[in-house]
């Protein structure tokens, strides 16, 4: 199918699954590996796209939580992450969405500006991270943070929902632009 | 394109080695297992309790009907941001609700406790002796607080007042005197000062006229005035300028 829908599949039994969007292979690989390394009780499956649409001859199971991962040193990975949002339904920005930006530790290298990925989070409601993905200790951090958010999404956390998590997450930063 | 070695089974925690199917990871004893299996199936009964809830609240949120026609993006934004504000509305409820539940099982748990125990030696009863004698303290200082707040308001209620005759009082002077100086003015102005300044002049101009005229006479008569001393203070009389005078 063309469109990734949050709830057409059954989700499997004590399974979490997350699909890493983005255009950085090696990058995304070593964020799979910091995740699979995490202590969850969960089991949890990664999987990593370059881009939507995803092929629909594969069998996957049912996805809980999008990372769109940005680097600002490339407008490439911005503009490939846009065309992947078409391919995603609207009701997974219901929480089971989120931005992930990286690279912004060397400002000079950016090319892509701060704002942009700000304004393009807030336009669709979800949580922004800033990972520097290179860096080990902060990959380990933000690994363990997504970690948490799939247990959420994936409902196996009682009395929180994705949507619970989405207007708790929602920080004093994303409302400043809608008072101007 | 997606890449398949995305499929990656991850470390179970060690306790949940029960599941079928699977290597027991648990070298230990086996009444361990009946444990970590109870453990295992009340977490899942936990998460497809709590994945039932999402499907379920979806279909709820599907039945309601989205508008259709295309909305301006203002709008959109006003709706998007209305519905956020109920949401938080619904939760802080809820949360305060949820407080007030908890206080009340707590109350109710304290109750039955007391009743079990002896309620003069517990540590209970010291606590909750501290907890009162604090309170009163802080109602007091409360009260005290409160009452000098007051006074504070009576004096600066008081200086207002004063404040405000004095500003009267002041105005009421100024009247006064504008009222003076108009007055004043008037008089000055009237027709009746204007008259009499007329007179006025015309007399002198007559009294001038015949002072000259008595002067040219004594001259003209040839006479010697400076020796009469009558003569000569009638005649330095003359020569007083009555224009000076006014």
């Amino acid at each position: 199918m063309s469109v990734l829908r949050p709830l057409d599949k059954q989700p499997g039994l004590n399974t979490a699954t997350i699909l890493l969007v983005g255009t950085e292979d090696a990058l995304l690989q070593q964020l799979a590996d910091s995740m699979l390394k995490e202590d969850c009780a969960s089991e949890l499956r990664v999987h990593l796209a370059r881009s939507l649409p995803l092929p629909s001859s594969v069998d996957r199971p049912r996805i809980d939580l999008i990372v769109f991962v940005v680097n600002l040193h490339s407008k490439y990975s911005l503009r490939n992450v846009e065309e992947s949002l078409r391919h995603v339904d609207a009701t997974f920005f219901l929480g089971k969405a989120a931005f992930l930006a990286t690279g912004a530790g060397r400002e000079s290298h950016c090319s892509v500006h701060r704002n942009t990925v700000v304004k393009l989070a807030h336009t669709y409601r979800s949580p922004l991270f800033f990972c520097d993905l290179e860096m080990e200790g902060f990959r380990a951090t933000m690994a363990q943070r997504l970690v948490r958010m799939l247990q959420i999404c994936a409902g196996h956390v009682p009395g929180v929902s994705a949507l619970n998590l989405l207007s708790l997450l929602r920080s004093s930063e994303t409302l400043a632009p809608e008072d101007l | 394109m997606e890449m398949q070695p995305g499929v990656q089974a991850a470390t179970e925690s060690p306790d949940s080695g029960g599941g079928e199917g699977r290597p027991p990871q648990v070298a230990g004893a086996q009444e361990a297992r009946p444990e970590d299996r109870l453990t295992l199936l009340l977490r899942l009964r936990a998460q497809t309790k709590q994945q039932l809830l999402e499907y379920k609240s979806m279909l709820d949120a599907s039945e309601e009907k989205t508008p259709e026609q295309i909305m301006q993006d203002k709008q959109i934004e006003a709706k998007i941001e209305d519905l956020e504000n109920e949401i938080e509305e619904v939760k802080t409820a809820f949360e305060i609700k949820r407080l007030a539940l908890h206080r009340m099982q707590l109350s109710a748990a304290l109750k039955k406790n007391l009743e079990k125990i002896n309620p003069q030696t517990s540590v209970l009863m010291d606590n909750m002796k501290h907890i009162l004698k604090l309170n009163k303290l802080i109602m007091k200082s409360q009260q005290e607080s409160w009452d000098l707040e007051e006074k504070l308001l009576d004096v600066r209620k008081k200086r207002l007042q004063l404040k405000q005759a004095s500003e009267s009082k002041l105005l009421e002077i100024q009247t006064e005197k504008n009222k003076q100086k108009d007055d004043l003015a008037i008089m000055e102005n009237s027709d009746k000062i204007k008259t009499v300044q007329q007179n006025l002049q015309t007399e002198i101009q007559v009294t001038t006229v015949i002072q000259h005229v008595f002067q040219n006479l004594i001259l003209g008569s040839k006479a010697n005035w400076a020796e009469d001393s009558a003569f000569k203070e009638i005649v330095l009389q003359l020569e007083k300028n009555l224009t000076m005078i006014k």
